[in-house]
Protein backbone atom coordinates (compact mmCIF):
# COMPACT_ATOMS: atom_id res chain seq x y z
CA UNK A 1 0.00 0.00 0.00
CA UNK A 2 2.74 2.10 1.16
CA UNK A 3 4.52 2.14 -2.28
CA UNK A 4 1.62 2.34 -4.38
CA UNK A 5 0.53 5.60 -2.25
CA UNK A 6 4.12 7.37 -3.31
CA UNK A 7 3.79 6.35 -6.56
CA UNK A 8 0.32 8.07 -6.88
CA UNK A 9 1.67 10.88 -5.46
CA UNK A 10 4.13 11.19 -8.11
CA UNK A 11 1.74 10.57 -10.62
CA UNK A 12 -0.35 13.60 -9.13
CA UNK A 13 2.98 15.65 -9.03
CA UNK A 14 3.80 15.08 -12.50
CA UNK A 15 0.07 15.84 -13.60
CA UNK A 16 0.62 19.77 -14.34
CA UNK A 17 3.09 18.96 -16.90
CA UNK A 18 0.41 16.72 -19.36
CA UNK A 19 -2.51 19.00 -18.84
CA UNK A 20 -3.33 20.06 -22.23
CA UNK A 21 -3.94 24.07 -22.12
CA UNK A 22 -7.47 24.04 -22.73
CA UNK A 23 -9.49 21.28 -20.33
CA UNK A 24 -12.93 20.14 -20.98
CA UNK A 25 -14.62 19.14 -17.58
CA UNK A 26 -18.21 17.42 -17.56
CA UNK A 27 -20.63 16.42 -20.28
CA UNK A 28 -22.66 19.59 -20.48
CA UNK A 29 -26.43 20.27 -20.58
CA UNK A 30 -26.75 22.31 -24.16
CA UNK A 31 -27.30 25.89 -23.45
CA UNK A 32 -29.04 26.74 -26.50
CA UNK A 33 -33.23 27.43 -25.68
CA UNK A 34 -35.48 24.73 -27.55
CA UNK A 35 -38.12 25.33 -30.78
CA UNK A 36 -41.37 26.02 -28.66
CA UNK A 37 -40.30 26.19 -25.16
CA UNK A 38 -43.62 24.86 -22.61
CA UNK A 39 -42.82 27.04 -19.92
CA UNK A 40 -44.66 26.30 -16.56
CA UNK A 41 -44.23 27.83 -13.22
CA UNK A 42 -44.03 25.71 -10.47
CA UNK A 43 -44.71 27.15 -6.92
CA UNK A 44 -42.79 25.46 -3.84
CA UNK A 45 -42.94 25.47 -0.11
CA UNK A 46 -39.75 27.06 1.17
CA UNK A 47 -38.87 26.85 4.73
CA UNK A 48 -35.36 26.36 5.90
CA UNK A 49 -35.00 25.69 9.99
CA UNK A 50 -31.55 27.69 9.53
CA UNK A 51 -33.94 30.78 9.22
CA UNK A 52 -36.49 29.51 11.83
CA UNK A 53 -37.77 33.21 12.30
CA UNK A 54 -38.52 33.56 8.90
CA UNK A 55 -41.66 32.49 7.81
CA UNK A 56 -42.37 30.11 5.06
CA UNK A 57 -43.08 31.08 1.45
CA UNK A 58 -43.76 29.76 -1.83
CA UNK A 59 -41.02 30.28 -4.13
CA UNK A 60 -41.32 29.83 -7.72
CA UNK A 61 -39.28 27.86 -10.64
CA UNK A 62 -40.25 28.11 -14.27
CA UNK A 63 -38.96 24.96 -15.93
CA UNK A 64 -38.97 24.04 -20.21
CA UNK A 65 -41.24 20.97 -19.98
CA UNK A 66 -39.85 19.92 -23.33
CA UNK A 67 -36.89 19.25 -21.49
CA UNK A 68 -38.60 17.46 -18.64
CA UNK A 69 -39.69 14.08 -17.60
CA UNK A 70 -43.45 13.39 -17.82
CA UNK A 71 -44.03 13.41 -13.70
CA UNK A 72 -43.66 15.94 -10.90
CA UNK A 73 -40.87 14.63 -9.73
CA UNK A 74 -38.52 14.98 -12.86
CA UNK A 75 -39.57 18.87 -12.20
CA UNK A 76 -38.40 18.56 -8.71
CA UNK A 77 -35.24 16.65 -9.55
CA UNK A 78 -34.36 19.04 -12.31
CA UNK A 79 -35.26 21.98 -10.10
CA UNK A 80 -32.67 21.09 -7.33
CA UNK A 81 -30.03 20.25 -9.97
CA UNK A 82 -30.46 23.07 -12.25
CA UNK A 83 -32.07 25.64 -10.61
CA UNK A 84 -32.00 25.69 -7.12
CA UNK A 85 -29.42 22.97 -5.03
CA UNK A 86 -31.21 24.55 -1.39
CA UNK A 87 -34.45 22.45 -1.97
CA UNK A 88 -34.91 20.08 0.03
CA UNK A 89 -37.46 16.65 -0.64
CA UNK A 90 -37.55 13.09 -0.14
CA UNK A 91 -37.16 10.27 -2.93
CA UNK A 92 -35.78 7.22 -3.46
CA UNK A 93 -37.54 4.86 -6.10
CA UNK A 94 -39.14 7.57 -8.47
CA UNK A 95 -41.85 4.26 -9.28
CA UNK A 96 -44.72 4.59 -6.73
CA UNK A 97 -43.03 1.64 -4.42
CA UNK A 98 -41.09 3.43 -1.65
CA UNK A 99 -43.70 6.15 -0.30
CA UNK A 100 -40.37 8.85 0.15
CA UNK A 101 -42.11 11.87 -2.10
CA UNK A 102 -45.66 11.96 -0.29
CA UNK A 103 -46.58 15.57 -0.61
CA UNK A 104 -49.49 17.42 -1.32
CA UNK A 105 -49.47 18.49 -5.29
CA UNK A 106 -52.31 20.79 -6.53
CA UNK A 107 -54.15 20.26 -3.45
CA UNK A 108 -54.02 16.57 -3.72
CA UNK A 109 -51.73 13.89 -1.26
CA UNK A 110 -50.05 12.03 -3.65
CA UNK A 111 -46.68 10.75 -4.59
CA UNK A 112 -44.59 12.81 -7.03
CA UNK A 113 -42.96 10.18 -8.68
CA UNK A 114 -46.54 9.01 -10.18
CA UNK A 115 -48.17 12.84 -10.62
CA UNK A 116 -48.12 13.59 -13.67
CA UNK A 117 -47.06 17.33 -14.65
CA UNK A 118 -50.42 18.83 -15.45
CA UNK A 119 -49.85 19.96 -19.44
CA UNK A 120 -51.51 23.48 -18.96
CA UNK A 121 -49.21 25.66 -18.82
CA UNK A 122 -51.02 28.80 -18.29
CA UNK A 123 -51.77 27.62 -14.87
CA UNK A 124 -49.12 27.10 -12.40
CA UNK A 125 -48.24 23.35 -9.90
CA UNK A 126 -48.56 24.20 -6.31
CA UNK A 127 -46.29 22.04 -4.12
CA UNK A 128 -46.36 21.65 -0.34
CA UNK A 129 -45.59 19.37 2.12
CA UNK A 130 -48.17 16.46 3.87
CA UNK A 131 -50.48 19.00 5.08
CA UNK A 132 -50.56 19.08 9.19
CA UNK A 133 -47.47 17.82 10.02
CA UNK A 134 -44.28 19.15 11.04
CA UNK A 135 -41.79 20.13 8.54
CA UNK A 136 -38.26 19.42 8.78
CA UNK A 137 -37.43 21.47 5.98
CA UNK A 138 -38.84 22.41 2.67
CA UNK A 139 -41.10 19.56 1.49
CA UNK A 140 -39.66 16.88 3.83
CA UNK A 141 -42.44 16.40 7.17
CA UNK A 142 -41.53 14.88 10.16
CA UNK A 143 -43.45 11.38 10.32
CA UNK A 144 -41.78 10.09 13.83
CA UNK A 145 -45.47 9.73 15.59
CA UNK A 146 -46.65 8.28 12.39
CA UNK A 147 -44.10 5.21 12.63
CA UNK A 148 -44.72 5.09 16.36
CA UNK A 149 -48.07 4.77 16.06
CA UNK A 150 -47.29 2.03 13.08
CA UNK A 151 -45.14 0.15 15.69
CA UNK A 152 -47.79 0.21 18.46
CA UNK A 153 -50.98 -1.76 16.36
CA UNK A 154 -47.53 -4.87 16.32
CA UNK A 155 -47.22 -4.93 12.88
CA UNK A 156 -46.07 -8.70 12.60
CA UNK A 157 -47.05 -11.84 12.81
CA UNK A 158 -47.85 -13.22 16.59
CA UNK A 159 -48.85 -17.16 17.02
CA UNK A 160 -47.54 -19.51 20.11
CA UNK A 161 -48.59 -22.77 18.07
CA UNK A 162 -46.10 -24.68 15.66
CA UNK A 163 -47.09 -25.37 12.41
CA UNK A 164 -47.94 -29.92 11.92
CA UNK A 165 -44.67 -30.24 9.54
CA UNK A 166 -42.56 -27.49 11.42
CA UNK A 167 -41.89 -25.76 8.07
CA UNK A 168 -44.22 -22.69 7.62
CA UNK A 169 -47.51 -21.39 8.43
CA UNK A 170 -49.77 -22.53 5.34
CA UNK A 171 -52.83 -20.20 4.49
CA UNK A 172 -55.47 -21.43 1.51
CA UNK A 173 -55.62 -19.29 -1.71
CA UNK A 174 -59.11 -17.90 0.02
CA UNK A 175 -57.70 -16.74 3.33
CA UNK A 176 -54.71 -15.12 1.39
CA UNK A 177 -57.10 -13.43 -1.01
CA UNK A 178 -58.50 -11.55 2.07
CA UNK A 179 -55.02 -9.50 2.14
CA UNK A 180 -55.49 -8.23 -1.07
CA UNK A 181 -55.66 -4.36 -1.36
CA UNK A 182 -54.16 -4.58 2.58
CA UNK A 183 -50.90 -5.56 2.18
CA UNK A 184 -49.71 -3.36 -0.96
CA UNK A 185 -49.81 -0.23 1.45
CA UNK A 186 -46.16 0.89 1.46
CA UNK A 187 -47.31 3.97 4.21
CA UNK A 188 -46.59 6.46 2.95
CA UNK A 189 -48.76 8.42 5.17
CA UNK A 190 -50.77 10.34 2.13
CA UNK A 191 -54.33 9.58 3.82
CA UNK A 192 -53.42 9.70 7.36
CA UNK A 193 -52.33 13.13 6.44
CA UNK A 194 -55.44 13.95 4.28
CA UNK A 195 -57.77 13.17 7.51
CA UNK A 196 -59.48 16.01 9.01
CA UNK A 197 -59.80 13.66 11.74
CA UNK A 198 -56.16 12.58 12.06
CA UNK A 199 -55.35 16.65 11.55
CA UNK A 200 -57.29 16.93 15.02
CA UNK A 201 -56.50 14.11 16.98
CA UNK A 202 -53.19 12.48 15.30
CA UNK A 203 -52.11 12.49 19.08
CA UNK A 204 -54.13 9.51 20.13
CA UNK A 205 -56.02 8.76 16.68
CA UNK A 206 -54.72 6.10 14.66
CA UNK A 207 -55.49 6.98 11.10
CA UNK A 208 -56.05 5.39 7.91
CA UNK A 209 -52.97 4.07 7.06
CA UNK A 210 -52.47 3.01 10.64
CA UNK A 211 -55.69 1.34 10.49
CA UNK A 212 -55.76 -0.30 7.03
CA UNK A 213 -52.58 -2.28 8.73
CA UNK A 214 -54.11 -3.30 11.63
CA UNK A 215 -57.19 -4.79 9.51
CA UNK A 216 -54.09 -6.09 7.75
CA UNK A 217 -53.15 -8.20 10.63
CA UNK A 218 -56.69 -9.12 11.52
CA UNK A 219 -57.60 -10.45 8.86
CA UNK A 220 -54.82 -12.81 8.74
CA UNK A 221 -55.96 -16.17 9.11
CA UNK A 222 -52.38 -17.04 10.70
CA UNK A 223 -52.31 -14.35 13.03
CA UNK A 224 -53.26 -15.73 17.07
CA UNK A 225 -53.82 -12.27 18.64
CA UNK A 226 -56.64 -10.90 17.35
CA UNK A 227 -58.32 -10.85 20.78
CA UNK A 228 -55.81 -8.36 21.99
CA UNK A 229 -55.50 -6.49 18.73
CA UNK A 230 -58.97 -5.82 18.97
CA UNK A 231 -58.76 -5.11 22.70
CA UNK A 232 -56.33 -2.50 21.76
CA UNK A 233 -58.33 -0.56 19.26
CA UNK A 234 -61.47 -0.41 21.41
CA UNK A 235 -61.45 2.92 22.70
CA UNK A 236 -63.06 6.15 21.91
CA UNK A 237 -60.05 7.63 20.40
CA UNK A 238 -57.90 4.84 18.18
CA UNK A 239 -60.65 3.47 15.82
CA UNK A 240 -63.77 5.59 16.10
CA UNK A 241 -62.71 8.86 15.95
CA UNK A 242 -63.10 8.04 11.80
CA UNK A 243 -66.40 9.73 10.78
CA UNK A 244 -66.65 8.02 6.95
CA UNK A 245 -64.68 11.52 5.52
CA UNK A 246 -63.25 8.73 3.26
CA UNK A 247 -60.59 11.46 2.13
CA UNK A 248 -58.27 8.37 2.80
CA UNK A 249 -59.50 6.71 -0.23
CA UNK A 250 -60.01 9.55 -2.54
CA UNK A 251 -56.19 10.51 -2.64
CA UNK A 252 -54.49 7.01 -2.03
CA UNK A 253 -52.11 6.67 -4.68
CA UNK A 254 -52.03 3.38 -4.82
CA UNK A 255 -55.59 2.81 -5.16
CA UNK A 256 -56.22 1.07 -1.73
CA UNK A 257 -59.30 1.68 0.71
CA UNK A 258 -58.49 2.69 3.93
CA UNK A 259 -61.95 3.58 4.12
CA UNK A 260 -63.17 0.09 3.65
CA UNK A 261 -60.78 -1.42 6.09
CA UNK A 262 -61.70 0.58 8.75
CA UNK A 263 -65.54 0.06 8.14
CA UNK A 264 -64.18 -3.93 8.54
CA UNK A 265 -63.03 -3.01 11.88
CA UNK A 266 -65.92 -1.66 13.23
CA UNK A 267 -67.80 -4.37 11.98
CA UNK A 268 -65.47 -6.84 13.66
CA UNK A 269 -65.80 -4.87 16.72
CA UNK A 270 -68.94 -4.57 16.56
CA UNK A 271 -69.97 -8.23 16.66
CA UNK B 1 -23.06 23.31 -10.36
CA UNK B 2 -20.30 21.16 -11.52
CA UNK B 3 -20.78 22.05 -15.00
CA UNK B 4 -20.25 25.89 -15.77
CA UNK B 5 -22.38 25.43 -19.09
CA UNK B 6 -25.23 24.18 -16.90
CA UNK B 7 -25.93 27.46 -15.64
CA UNK B 8 -28.64 28.75 -18.22
CA UNK B 9 -31.32 27.78 -15.73
CA UNK B 10 -28.98 28.45 -12.52
CA UNK B 11 -28.19 32.17 -13.68
CA UNK B 12 -31.83 32.30 -13.89
CA UNK B 13 -32.50 31.76 -10.36
CA UNK B 14 -29.36 33.96 -9.23
CA UNK B 15 -29.66 36.22 -10.89
CA UNK B 16 -31.97 39.01 -8.43
CA UNK B 17 -35.96 38.40 -9.05
CA UNK B 18 -38.75 40.20 -8.46
CA UNK B 19 -40.26 37.57 -6.09
CA UNK B 20 -36.31 37.46 -4.32
CA UNK B 21 -37.15 41.08 -3.29
CA UNK B 22 -37.66 42.28 0.03
CA UNK B 23 -40.96 44.19 0.00
CA UNK B 24 -42.54 41.90 -2.64
CA UNK B 25 -41.42 39.06 -0.03
CA UNK B 26 -42.54 40.54 2.96
CA UNK B 27 -46.22 40.90 1.07
CA UNK B 28 -46.19 37.45 0.19
CA UNK B 29 -45.35 36.19 3.81
CA UNK B 30 -48.56 38.46 4.92
CA UNK B 31 -50.42 36.58 2.13
CA UNK B 32 -49.34 33.37 3.04
CA UNK B 33 -50.39 33.97 6.55
CA UNK B 34 -53.65 35.80 6.42
CA UNK B 35 -55.39 32.86 7.21
CA UNK B 36 -53.93 31.78 10.35
CA UNK B 37 -53.87 35.01 12.72
CA UNK B 38 -56.31 33.67 15.05
CA UNK B 39 -56.20 30.03 15.37
CA UNK B 40 -58.51 28.39 18.01
CA UNK B 41 -56.06 25.46 19.04
CA UNK B 42 -52.24 26.82 17.59
CA UNK B 43 -50.68 23.55 17.20
CA UNK B 44 -48.46 22.83 19.98
CA UNK B 45 -44.40 23.08 18.83
CA UNK B 46 -43.59 19.30 18.52
CA UNK B 47 -43.17 16.80 21.44
CA UNK B 48 -42.07 12.87 21.53
CA UNK B 49 -42.71 10.75 24.14
CA UNK B 50 -40.03 8.24 25.02
CA UNK B 51 -37.48 7.72 22.43
CA UNK B 52 -37.72 7.52 18.67
CA UNK B 53 -38.14 3.81 18.84
CA UNK B 54 -40.84 3.23 21.13
CA UNK B 55 -44.35 2.93 20.22
CA UNK B 56 -47.27 5.10 20.77
CA UNK B 57 -48.89 4.06 24.17
CA UNK B 58 -51.96 1.65 24.01
CA UNK B 59 -55.16 3.03 25.51
CA UNK B 60 -56.87 1.19 28.01
CA UNK B 61 -59.88 -1.08 26.39
CA UNK B 62 -62.95 0.61 27.16
CA UNK B 63 -65.71 -1.12 24.88
CA UNK B 64 -68.37 1.60 26.95
CA UNK B 65 -66.63 4.17 24.61
CA UNK B 66 -65.52 2.45 21.78
CA UNK B 67 -67.92 -0.89 20.13
CA UNK B 68 -70.18 -0.61 22.94
CA UNK B 69 -70.81 2.61 21.89
CA UNK B 70 -70.54 2.36 18.13
CA UNK B 71 -72.85 -0.60 18.35
CA UNK B 72 -75.37 1.79 19.98
CA UNK B 73 -74.79 4.74 17.93
CA UNK B 74 -75.72 2.79 14.47
CA UNK B 75 -78.76 0.76 16.33
CA UNK B 76 -80.33 4.22 17.79
CA UNK B 77 -80.18 5.54 13.46
CA UNK B 78 -81.28 2.25 11.67
CA UNK B 79 -84.12 2.62 14.25
CA UNK B 80 -85.26 6.33 13.93
CA UNK B 81 -86.03 5.23 9.95
CA UNK B 82 -88.68 3.64 9.94
CA UNK B 83 -89.91 5.36 13.45
CA UNK B 84 -89.97 8.67 11.73
CA UNK B 85 -91.94 7.26 8.81
CA UNK B 86 -94.45 4.40 10.31
CA UNK B 87 -96.40 6.85 12.14
CA UNK B 88 -97.25 9.20 8.91
CA UNK B 89 -96.86 5.93 6.74
CA UNK B 90 -99.43 3.68 8.97
CA UNK B 91 -102.00 7.15 9.63
CA UNK B 92 -102.00 5.81 13.84
CA UNK B 93 -100.73 8.04 16.43
CA UNK B 94 -99.69 5.81 19.33
CA UNK B 95 -98.43 7.33 22.52
CA UNK B 96 -96.01 4.67 22.63
CA UNK B 97 -94.44 4.67 19.81
CA UNK B 98 -94.00 8.63 19.85
CA UNK B 99 -92.16 7.90 23.50
CA UNK B 100 -89.91 5.44 21.59
CA UNK B 101 -89.06 7.85 18.91
CA UNK B 102 -88.51 10.98 20.88
CA UNK B 103 -86.69 8.83 23.45
CA UNK B 104 -84.14 8.00 20.19
CA UNK B 105 -84.39 11.92 19.04
CA UNK B 106 -82.79 12.91 22.06
CA UNK B 107 -80.43 10.11 22.17
CA UNK B 108 -79.16 9.74 18.74
CA UNK B 109 -78.58 14.23 19.16
CA UNK B 110 -76.39 13.35 22.75
CA UNK B 111 -74.20 11.32 20.75
CA UNK B 112 -73.96 13.50 17.69
CA UNK B 113 -73.18 16.29 20.33
CA UNK B 114 -70.74 14.48 22.09
CA UNK B 115 -68.99 13.41 19.26
CA UNK B 116 -68.03 16.81 17.89
CA UNK B 117 -66.96 17.41 21.76
CA UNK B 118 -64.65 14.36 21.93
CA UNK B 119 -63.33 15.72 18.21
CA UNK B 120 -62.69 19.53 19.04
CA UNK B 121 -61.73 19.79 22.78
CA UNK B 122 -59.07 17.18 23.79
CA UNK B 123 -58.61 16.83 27.50
CA UNK B 124 -54.70 17.87 27.38
CA UNK B 125 -55.02 20.77 25.51
CA UNK B 126 -58.86 21.86 27.45
CA UNK B 127 -59.26 19.71 30.43
CA UNK B 128 -61.58 22.15 32.21
CA UNK B 129 -63.46 23.83 28.73
CA UNK B 130 -63.99 19.95 27.81
CA UNK B 131 -65.84 19.15 31.01
CA UNK B 132 -67.76 22.27 30.67
CA UNK B 133 -68.98 21.50 27.55
CA UNK B 134 -70.11 18.06 28.53
CA UNK B 135 -71.78 19.28 31.28
CA UNK B 136 -73.19 21.88 29.02
CA UNK B 137 -74.68 19.22 26.65
CA UNK B 138 -76.04 17.50 29.68
CA UNK B 139 -77.96 20.03 30.92
CA UNK B 140 -79.67 20.66 27.24
CA UNK B 141 -80.00 16.81 27.15
CA UNK B 142 -81.95 16.85 29.88
CA UNK B 143 -83.99 20.38 29.39
CA UNK B 144 -85.11 18.60 25.99
CA UNK B 145 -86.13 15.33 27.18
CA UNK B 146 -88.33 17.17 29.77
CA UNK B 147 -89.65 19.50 27.39
CA UNK B 148 -90.44 16.47 24.86
CA UNK B 149 -92.28 14.75 28.37
CA UNK B 150 -94.14 17.71 28.98
CA UNK B 151 -95.33 18.29 25.01
CA UNK B 152 -96.32 14.44 24.86
CA UNK B 153 -98.30 14.42 27.98
CA UNK B 154 -99.39 17.93 28.31
CA UNK B 155 -100.02 19.20 24.26
CA UNK B 156 -100.97 16.82 21.10
CA UNK B 157 -97.17 15.39 21.06
CA UNK B 158 -94.45 15.68 18.00
CA UNK B 159 -95.86 13.52 15.79
CA UNK B 160 -99.22 14.88 16.18
CA UNK B 161 -98.11 18.60 15.83
CA UNK B 162 -95.85 17.82 13.05
CA UNK B 163 -98.88 16.65 10.50
CA UNK B 164 -100.86 20.12 11.91
CA UNK B 165 -97.89 22.06 10.60
CA UNK B 166 -97.73 19.64 7.13
CA UNK B 167 -101.39 20.60 6.44
CA UNK B 168 -102.69 23.67 7.57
Amino acid sequence: MASLRTTSRLFAASRPMFRPAFARTYATVEPTPSENPKMKTFKVYRWNPDQPSEKPQMQSYDLDLNKTGPMMLDALIRIKNELDPTLTFRRSCREGICGSCAMNIDGVNTLACLCRIPTDTKSESRIYPLPHTYVVKDLVPDLTHFYKQYKSIKPYLQRDTPTEDGLEFRQSPEDRKKLDGLYECILCACCSTSCPSYWWNSEEYLGPAILLQSFRWLADSRDEKTAERKAALDNSMSVYRCHTILNCTRTCPKGLNPGRAIAEIKKMLAV
Amino acid sequence: MASFARSSLLRQTLAPRPFLQKNVGVSQVVAFHASAKKQILPPLPQSVEGTLNDPAPIPETHPSEGSYHWTFERAVCVGLVPLTIAPFAAGSLNPVMDAILCSLIVAHSHIGFQAAIVDYFPPKRVPKFRTTCNWLLRAFTLTTAVGLYEFETNDVGVTEALRRIWTA
